[in-house]
């Protein structure tokens, strides 16, 4: 039974910070009262969050092209896709991003890659992330939920020095609850700021909307130890990302650096994204790479 | 002071009430996305307990892209003479017509720009033909804005228009050109030329009366203020008070891309509002379209958790909201999909809204769709040899006609 009074029900519970049961995540998981869920998770997300809406715009590169596609100067992020087959390919795909980076930090790679990389190995792993760091390496760029089956790799490269910016789910057809379950269970060991549960990979079949803003939803009440929820804003586009504000997301990851104004500074990337924000009803806060804010665009 | 008046705002809706302008407007621009949304919800819900959901499987023609009237949203309008400028020929509609059947349509939605050289006898011409070879099949054709033209053209009065194109087999009439009926908003848009915010009610007051259902539009997101919005809708509730002959209201946003207007486009958040407040405020409309063609497949599906309750038309063929920048694509298979993900029952209907069935695609093998057709391939600039029995009223129709 979802009717008014029992989102009222649950809503009391999440304000007394009582954790739900299982059978209320899998009401909430089933309900096809979206809006109400919504308002659930949006007035968490405003009470964690206040009226702010973060978003980092990232200049992407692969480990090889890094140098030849350059860093346009609004970027707040360098991101590394891709990861070389030896640590020596690394540490210099690393080097070289970072000497074009130059302030702007620099984040890449997925955790379970490096992890195989080091084939388990865990003094080898220490070594390489200590070594990632003093290249430049800012961020992990990820750990995959469904590729991570130990989070102490987590904390270890935290305590390396160079911490994993996102948990992101990266199989649409996978249990979406299940993982994030998994990171409720783990983010309070982990430390990890940011949780992006819409799945990362393209699939045949693509999701609908009805899924990635439950999904999101959910991702706000079941996971309370990480301070962020993200949406990305190239792979899901300006509509989505920013009806998922209205339920319980309060970063856009990944906006393009490019910022040609030549139609318009309202038409211009950082016009879109700070309109869409405020047309959200929320304050839109540009932050880099390593989540410092930079700039709170007033109206 | 303000919350007080959302609060006795809502309580108005929750107790069937009728929101007048200041309602309204306190709803639109102080209640919270989420909370608008459940209220619109809850009168979708009491409005269609049934959970249906349903679609229309017709094809969207744009039978010429030649016009006069020249509003500076519009991204798909070519002047006379313009090399890119076409009439269908009729033989490119039949075989249309004939393509929409194949997957289980039975409407052309029929629209074009105001041509000078397509006289009335031109579109009589048309719908008897089509009417000919398919004698149930239905013309959902020439909205208000069009009319007008034909009636300035013909120096006949609207109504008459009306009756001539009824009994050449018109069914209905879309409700395009409606854009925001407010003149000062018009008049900046120039688009009051071609109909004034009176005149498009008169023509449809005018269809109610001879007996054809029509739908409702508005395209926001131009220069108009919230409160024009409201008018626009107040305007529609009014003439359905007085006739009842609208089945439907479909909202959308103005796409700027490659239009004169120009400027940025209105986000997903003020399309889903929008929405909500039409359901709000047209409280003697039974249904509400979802704008997938603008908004794409998940704002439009999320449509339906803020007062639609129809996923629209799977369109087959879309030229207007292409030129302004948007290609979204949904065949029947992914409209119900969208439909059944949200947890309704799809059904096909018609243009009465009248239910007709299951999805088509459950029934018989129809072919998939993943990109909308157009009205013709690039570069075909062939001129239809039937033009040639309509005396042109361009000088360039006439030198055609001459060479």
């Amino acid at each position: 039974m979802t009717d008014a009074s029992w989102f009222e029900a649950v809503g009391d519970k999440l304000r007394d910070g009582v954790s739900l049961s299982e059978s209320e995540i899998a009401v909430l998981s089933e309900t096809r009262d979206l809006v109400r869920l919504g308002a659930l998770a949006d007035e968490r997300r405003r009470r964690l969050r206040g009226d702010r809406a973060t978003f980092v715009r990232v200049a992407e590169a692969t480990t090889t092209d890094a140098v030849e596609v350059g860093v346009p100067r609004q970027a707040g992020e360098l991101r590394l896709a891709g990861c070389p087959a030896t640590d020596s390919l690394l540490l210099q795909s690393v080097r070289e991003a970072a000497r074009i980076a130059g302030d702007v930090p620099v984040s890449g790679f997925a955790l379970d890659e490096l992890v195989d990389l080091c084939r388990r190995d865990v003094a080898r792993f220490d070594d390489l992330v200590a070594a990632l760091r003093t290249e430049g390496l800012a961020y992990i760029a990820e750990a995959r939920v469904e590729r991570t089956e130990d989070p102490a790799w987590v904390a270890r490269a935290s305590a390396a020095g160079v911490p994993v910016a996102r948990w992101t789910v990266c199989d649409q057809a996978a249990d979406g609850n299940s993982a994030l379950q998994r990171v409720a269970r783990w983010g309070g060991d982990a430390a990890v700021p940011a949780l992006a549960p819409l799945s990362r990979t393209l699939s045949e079949k693509p999701s609908t909307g009805y899924e990635d803003v439950r999904r999101v939803a959910l991702a706000r009440l079941l996971v309370d130890n990480i301070d962020s929820i993200q949406v990305d804003w190239r792979r899901y586009g300006p509509q989505l990302a920013q009806v998922a504000l209205t339920f319980g997301a309060d970063d856009i990851d990944g906006v393009s650096p490019g910022d040609s104004e030549e139609h318009g500074t309202r038409r211009s990337t950082l016009g879109e994204i700070t309109r869409n924000i405020r047309a959200a009803c929320l304050v839109p806060v540009e932050r880099d790479g390593r989540f410092r804010t930079l700039r709170t665009h007033h109206q | 002071m303000t919350s007080r008046r959302i609060d006795d705002a809502v309580r108005r809706v929750l107790d069937g009430g009728r929101l007048g302008p200041a309602d309204a407007l306190v709803l639109y621009t102080d209640l919270s996305t989420n909370e608008l949304g459940q209220l619109a919800d809850a009168v979708r819900a009491a409005r269609h307990p049934d959970r249906i959901v349903t679609y229309i499987i017709d094809r969207n023609v744009n039978y010429t892209n030649v016009c006069v009237a020249r509003c500076n949203f519009c991204a798909f309008y070519r002047e006379v003479g313009a090399t890119d400028g076409y009439v269908l020929g009729f033989d490119e509609i039949f075989a249309k017509i004939d393509e929409t059947i194949a997957v289980g349509g039975m409407q052309l939605l029929l629209q074009g720009g105001h041509n000078p050289d397509l006289p009335l006898a031109w579109y009589e011409d048309l719908f008897r033909a089509v009417k000919t070879r398919h004698p149930d099949f239905k013309l959902h054709a020439l909205s208000p804005p069009e009319v007008i033209h034909l009636s300035r053209l013909s120096q006949l009065p609207a109504r008459t228009v009306i009756d001539r194109l009824v009994a050449a087999g018109l069914d209905s009439i879309p409700g395009g050109g409606a854009e925001i009926l407010v003149d000062r908003v018009r008049k900046h848009l120039n688009c009051y030329g071609k109909a004034t915010a009176t005149e498009w009610i008169d023509v449809m007051r005018h269809a109610h009366e001879a007996g054809l259902r029509t739908t409702a539009t508005m395209m926001y997101g131009t220069v108009e203020r919230p409160d024009e919005r409201i008018e626009h809708l107040l305007r529609l509730r009014e003439l359905q008070d007085e006739t009842g002959g609208f089945t439907a209201f479909i909202t959308w946003s103005f796409q700027p891309s490659n239009t004169e207007l120009g400027g940025v486009g209105a986000t997903g958040v003020e399309y889903l509002r929008t929405l909500a407040l039409a359901r709000l405020v047209l409280d003697n409309f039974d249904n509400l379209q979802a704008s997938w063609v603008t908004q794409g497949g998940k704002v439009g599906q999320l449509s339906l958790a803020y007062g639609a309750n129809d996923m629209g038309s799977v369109m087959i063929e879309e030229n207007v909201v292409r030129s302004a920048g948007a290609a979204y694509c949904m065949d029947e298979v992914e409209i119900v999909r969208n439909i059944e993900d949200a947890g309704f029952v799809p059904k096909r209907r018609d243009m009465q809204y009248k239910t007709l069935g299951d999805p088509v695609f459950r029934e018989r093998q129809v072919p998939r769709m993943t990109a909308l057709a157009t009205a013709r391939d690039a570069g075909d600039t062939s001129v239809p040899v039937e033009l040639d029995r309509y005396p042109a009223r361009s000088l360039a129709g006439k030198r055609r006609q001459s060479a």
